[in-house]
């Protein structure tokens, strides 16, 4: 998306903060209502990142499929089983937690400090090389259109079984 | 400057997603955890798909093939926890000793 580069840059940083928090809401809260409201969130901020990425299809997919389907759904589990269990839980801080905490920031400083020492814009310049003789001739939803009925043909239909399927076999597990 | 950005925030997303999923001790949350492992994994293919990719877009392809995975993951996932409250009235994780007996 071409804005101009302070409200481009305004709008990552708020979308980041946003997701910073929401993901810490997700796993820190102890209501689970508030929780599952949080992952909404962290789906529509990921979702507008997706918008400023150019790409929109899957920014369109992103909020239909996991804000209006699935966040939808998991609101319903917690409502379905909200036991009063969760107010034991409250304060609840053990070995386990503070090892895992550790072995994750560890995982994350690993990841951040391998992705600060790749050079990104030497592959940059490599593969748009390769790419500036070919015209943008299509537009990106049209390009994805082309990948699934052509080259991507064979997995479109494979995901069509295992939705089929899946569904099938939830409402089979669900049924009293 | 925006590629390291946003790869940070999606090793952030699944840090924390992997905390959750180990040490949460509601069946649910650890369903959002694991949708948020799997969020991150799709920012990594559509960031790379913009960079690197941006005439095929083939990262959009596999990020579409991600999220219906997950939604076929999410229609499975509280029905198994519906039927395991339905029979031990409890989400708790660790009381996942249904096949033993």
């Amino acid at each position: 998306m071409n804005l101009p580069g302070p409200i481009h840059d305004f709008l990552l940083v708020f979308l980041g903060l946003g997701l910073i928090l929401g993901g810490l809401g997700v796993v820190l809260l102890t209501n689970p209502i508030f929780s599952a409201f949080s992952l909404g969130l962290v789906l529509v901020c990921i979702s507008l990142f997706y918008i400023l990425s150019n790409s929109h299809f899957v920014a369109a997919a992103q909020l239909l499929i996991y804000v209006g389907a699935i966040n939808v759904l998991i609101l319903f589990a917690v409502m379905f089983m909200n036991g009063s269990e969760y107010y034991k839980d409250f304060n609840l801080w053990t070995v386990g937690n503070g090892l895992t905490s550790l072995i994750c920031t560890s995982l994350f400083v690993l990841l951040i400090t391998i992705i600060s020492n790749t050079t990104w814009y030497g592959i940059i310049w490599t593969t748009r090389a390769n790419q500036i003789i070919e015209q943008d001739l299509v537009s990106n939803g049209q390009q994805i259109g082309i990948h699934l009925s052509t080259d991507f043909f064979l997995p479109f239909e494979f995901i069509s079984i295992i939705l089929l399927v899946a569904l099938i076999g939830a409402i089979a597990t669900a049924r009293q | 400057m925006m590629l390291e950005y946003v790869l940070g925030l999606s090793a952030y997303l699944f840090s924390i997603g992997i905390y959750g999923l180990i040490t949460s001790r509601n069946m649910v949350r650890a369903l959002m955890c694991l949708e948020l492992i799997l969020n991150a994994v799709n920012i990594n293919f559509v960031t790379f798909s913009d960079f690197f990719d941006s005439r095929q877009l083939k990262g959009n392809i596999f990020s579409i093939f991600v999220i219906s995975i997950a939604a076929a993951e999410a229609a499975i996932g509280p029905a198994i926890v519906s039927s395991i409250y339905r029979n031990r009235k409890s989400i708790r994780i660790n009381q996942l000793n249904l096949l033993n007996k």
